[in-house]
């Protein structure tokens, strides 16, 4: 190679390299980190795009300077010079790349292992989906049950996944960590939470006609306003008649997820409003309460317009007690209707 | 020798009344498919009455046994594709086409077959894009606009599996069927009627995933990775043709598979070693080697899937002690080496490409050849990087890890070599070399945010979003569809006998490139925001991208218009081809467009690589003189 194409070529990939490095700059592509694991999960990112950039300049150059000075003229029906390898540009190819992937896979595995790794005073959440929920129990809490992950900051967490029907998976973007929870298993995951906020919880993993709508929250506050929002509710649901009271099931089962009701602070937009669940009764043509009831144990039967059938699970019908369904059928029918 | 290629007797025609009804042919076809259709129907009912089984008429076991096993057998019947017997040597008679109608029938002749892959292909391509452009419409806006979410996840499902079973994979077959007989001089496949029925499975294996969408409850909508127990057990009967046409289109595969490496390992021409081999055919001979080992994992993968859906067993039903992840396991070992299948044919075919437009030998032949034996062999140990989040044993990672980015190494030894190759060549940029580039580039960035997937760290935040989305779509279609393209223009003149029109052609090239990166980048961004794939709806702030992309995709839709009309009006009245347009070295362009019937009047010689630009007097083979060269002396007796 003479010295003038080796400075084209270097120039071209400069531009190549310049042009690629303010794409992964400028554009808003990754998340805001709100958990030690992210941050690392960032930096490995980061760590790979930088090799990926000067290699994808280094191909660039080849092919802008190759297509423009290796043009053949119209006329010119010569071949190239026949040139049929090189062996150490061969073996220099072959080595670079390899001790680039080494890099990669060391810098990786060390992340992989202190992502991992967890604190001291691990906060133990049970995480249950089913299609098309998530809900949250803290078993040091005597078995608390949210629709929220609520979380405190700066404390490593250790998630345990429970799958009732088939595989989800369970990812918040500014934690980066993920986890399917299959059916059978009990895989669990690492979460040092680092940022206050209030992040979505996504289902990743196709799980049927809702999954589009499987969402969550979680929800870091402080450890202080964590350990305050623990004693308030491990309260409540000590009080007598707490496991078969009618706000204590909607909560447990995570209604809220995917239903607005005033009365338990929920506003999940996934199914009907249940603020209005005397107009809909009335739209039914059905008494108020064998409406509810037959709403929650064969959810298909009647479908209220404008919401997608077969998204409720149909499996409350056996998963609730006969007290428990009572109970909640009676708060839905109090609460409902005041809204 | 040439006497015998001129006339050869067709089978009998014009023999009207009851003989139509029993000659091979589609009257037959449609009278056996109902046949069996009514025998698997009726073997249904009888045995579950003689079980004492209720209810006796059990639609989903009907349907599985008596329309998609009894009647496409039918149809393979009717059609001819067993019609061995009586078995008479040297009987040609369902050899070559001298009229378009001859396209219809089981033919046996390795350049028909070809040319009926691709139409086949492209047809399902087109089906498939236009799956995906319903896809984009429903995904331009926020909220649920055109589909329900079923008929949504049937949607993205079918589109995924046309473009891989029915178009990826069986058009590099087809062109491969077209072109490597002839790369090694030899007159056909070492199987022709083998050839014929590896074709017919794959129309069967397409109508039936299309068909899913009028089966009662929908089509298939568990992604066309069919994971269980979604795909097994809470799925509506649409999943059973899934699991059914991947069986037919797997058996295809396999088919052809063991054809090619019997072809390339025993009918080389007499002095054509394994280092004479133009990379097309070593592309495809390793290929064969993948799918011959691999494919038979999906195979089982959809038979166990599928008992646990109609015959309730419980293979991965963790309710009845299953294992989910088995199934993934064994899917994956198939699936992920079927990424090097949809790829190392594209590798061969940008090799000849390449070189014959850039003048030049192909830089480090040998390396490009071991480099693809590199990668079958890595391809059987990385599969668990799909697996990396699925809760498959933790250990397992970081040696899967480091195997999946190890495969960059002999993937980067190709696009150097072919780098290498260009420099200081005579470019000239017809289309197949503007898809060759366009490929060149796509594939760079496609495997760079492949080997960010590897690292498990950042594979755990990306997998399952649209980052990955992007990054299959800059393999597949940045890589696999492009050199399919190149391909089609490269052998266009020697398939049809016609020139395609270059200004059109690369007017496509330009179309496809410039909507390709704007429909596919912009969702790597999406990916690491935080949108999943296989979503129906999306969060409010990925609206503007969305909307973005979707306009981006109908313009990559129309592209292909381009293509299409291209291909029909060369096809009908391109300029008559020469033999050799490109001045390629390789064998088939030593014989006539459309090359006669049985290719060679007399196997050639092989004496030098293939090779050989730039070297005075440098000859890859020896080839009878003159009969061979001009289109009308090839029919002459």
């Amino acid at each position: 190679m003479r010295r003038g194409q080796i400075v084209s070529l270097v120039g071209i990939g400069v531009l190549a390299g310049g042009i690629a490095t303010a794409v992964a700059v400028l554009l808003p592509w990754l998340p805001r980190p709100a958990a030690r694991e992210a941050s690392r999960i960032d930096f490995t990112i980061w760590f790979v795009i930088v090799i990926c950039i000067v290699i994808f300049a280094i191909v660039a150059a080849a092919i802008l300077y190759s297509v423009v000075r290796f043009r053949a003229r119209p006329d010119d029906h010569e071949d190239g010079p026949p040139i049929h390898g090189h062996t150490g540009l061969e073996i220099t190819w072959t080595l670079i790349p390899m001790l680039l992937v080494t890099a990669i896979a060391i810098v990786s595995a060390i992340v992989l292992a202190r992502d991992g790794a967890q604190g001291k005073n691990v906060l133990r959440v049970n995480v249950t989906a089913q299609q098309f929920a998530w809900s949250f129990s803290y078993p040091d809490a005597k078995g608390l049950t949210t629709g929220s992950l609520m979380l405190p900051k700066g404390r490593s967490v250790l998630l345990r996944f429970t799958s009732k029907d088939v595989i989800h998976s369970f990812w918040v973007p500014e934690f980066g960590q993920k986890q399917d929870t299959v059916p059978g298993m009990h895989p669990t995951l690492h979460i040092t939470p680092d940022r206050l906020g209030t992040f979505p919880v996504i289902c990743t993993e196709l799980c049927g006609l809702g999954h589009a709508l499987m969402r969550a929250q979680a929800v870091v506050i402080t450890p202080a306003a964590f350990a305050k929002w623990l004693k308030s509710q491990s309260a409540a649901i000590s009080s007598p008649n707490a496991a078969v009271s009618g706000a204590a099931v909607f909560k447990n089962n995570a209604c809220g997820a995917c239903h607005t009701l005033a009365a338990a602070g929920a506003s999940g937009k996934v199914g009907p409003d249940l603020d209005k669940l005397a107009a809909y009764a009335k739209q039914a043509r059905q008494p108020l309460e064998s409406f509810i009831r037959e709403s929650i144990v064969s959810p298909n039967a009647y479908i209220q317009p404008g919401y997608p059938k077969n998204v409720m699970p149909q499996t409350f019908g056996k998963s609730l007690s006969k007290p428990q369904l009572d109970s909640l059928v009676k708060y839905l029918a109090v609460s409902g209707t005041k809204g | 020798m040439t006497a015998v290629t001129a006339d050869h007797e067709l089978a009998p025609h014009g023999r009207g009344g009851w003989g139509l009804l029993f000659r091979a042919g589609w009257i037959r076809a449609a009278w056996m498919s109902c046949l069996f259709g009514a025998f698997g129907f009726g073997l249904v009912v009888v045995f579950r009455w003689w079980g004492g089984w209720q209810p006796l008429f059990d639609m989903q076991v009907i349907t599985l046994v008596s329309m998609l096993v009894a009647l496409p057998l039918g149809f393979l019947a009717g059609i001819g594709c067993f019609d061995y017997f009586p078995t008479r040597p040297e009987d040609h008679s369902g050899h070559g086409a001298r009229s378009w109608r001859d396209y219809f029938r089981v033919n046996t002749d390795h350049k028909v077959i070809g040319v009926q892959y691709l139409t086949t292909t492209i047809f399902f391509f087109f089906a498939g894009g236009l799956l995906a452009l319903l896809l984009r419409a429903e995904l331009a806006r926020p909220g649920m606009q055109f589909f329900d979410t079923q008929t949504y996840n049937g949607l993205f499902s079918v589109h995924a599996s046309l473009m891989i079973f029915l178009f990826v994979i069986p058009a590099f077959a087809g062109l491969a069927n077209f072109v490597v007989p002839l790369m090694l001089g030899a007159g056909d496949m070492a199987f022709p009627r083998l050839n014929a029925l590896s074709f017919w499975l794959l129309p069967i294996a397409g109508i039936m995933m299309l068909s899913s969408f009028v089966v009662p409850g929908g089509a298939f909508a568990c992604g066309w990775t069919g994971y269980v127990p979604l795909c097994s057990t809470h799925e509506p009967l649409g999943a059973v043709f899934f699991n059914q046409g991947v069986q037919w289109a797997g058996a295809s595969s396999i088919m052809t598979a063991l054809n090619f490496l019997v072809t390339i390992i025993t009918m080389r021409a007499p002095g054509m070693t394994f280092w004479r081999m133009p990379l097309l055919v070593w592309a495809n001979f390793t290929t064969s080697l993948l799918v011959v080992v691999a494919t038979p994992f999906i195979a089982g993968s959809q038979f166990f899937s599928m008992f646990d859906h109609v015959m309730h067993t419980s293979f991965f039903d963790p309710t009845k002690g299953g294992y989910p992840l088995g199934y993934q396991h064994i899917f994956w070992f198939y699936s992920h080496p079927a990424v090097y299948i949809m790829m190392l044919p594209g590798f061969g075919i940008m090799s000849e490409v390449i070189s014959v437009f850039s003048r030049k030998p192909v830089f480090g032949y040998r390396l490009m050849a071991l480099s693809l034996m590199a990668i079958v062999v890595l391809g059987f140990s990385v599969w668990a990087h799909h697996m990396f989040v699925s809760g498959m044993a933790s250990w397992l990672r970081v040696p899967m890890m480091i195997t999946t980015l190890l495969i960059a190494v002999p993937t980067g030894i190709k696009v150097f070599s072919w780098l290498a190759t260009m420099w200081e060549g005579k470019l000239r940029f017809n289309t197949p070399m503007l898809f060759a580039l366009g490929f060149l580039s796509m594939f760079v960035i496609g495997g760079l945010s492949g080997v960010m997937l590897g690292s498990v760290p950042i594979d755990i935040h990306m997998s399952d979003t649209y980052f990955i989305v992007a990054h299959i779509h800059y393999v597949l279609f940045g890589g696999s569809v492009f050199t399919i393209f190149a391909g089609i223009y490269y052998w266009f003149p020697k398939m049809t006998g016609r020139m395609y029109n270059e200004r059109l052609g690369k007017l496509h090239f330009w179309l496809t490139f410039v909507g390709f990166n704007l429909t596919f980048f912009p969702m790597h961004i999406l990916g690491t925001e935080g949108m999943p794939r296989r979503v129906a709806d999306y969060a409010p702030k990925f609206a503007d991208l969305n909307m973005f992309i979707s306009l981006a995709s109908f313009g990559l839709g129309a592209s292909a218009l381009v293509f299409l009309y291209n291909m029909i009006t060369s096809w009908r009245a391109g300029e008559p081809a020469p033999s050799n347009p490109w001045r390629g070295m390789t064998l088939e362009w030593q014989v006539s467009s459309p090359p006669p019937i049985f290719n060679f009047d007399e196997i050639p010689q092989v004496v030098g690589s293939p090779y050989g630009y730039g070297m005075p007097g440098a000859q890859h083979a020896i080839l009878a003189p003159a009969r061979t060269a001009e289109p009308e002396e090839a029919g002459v007796t």
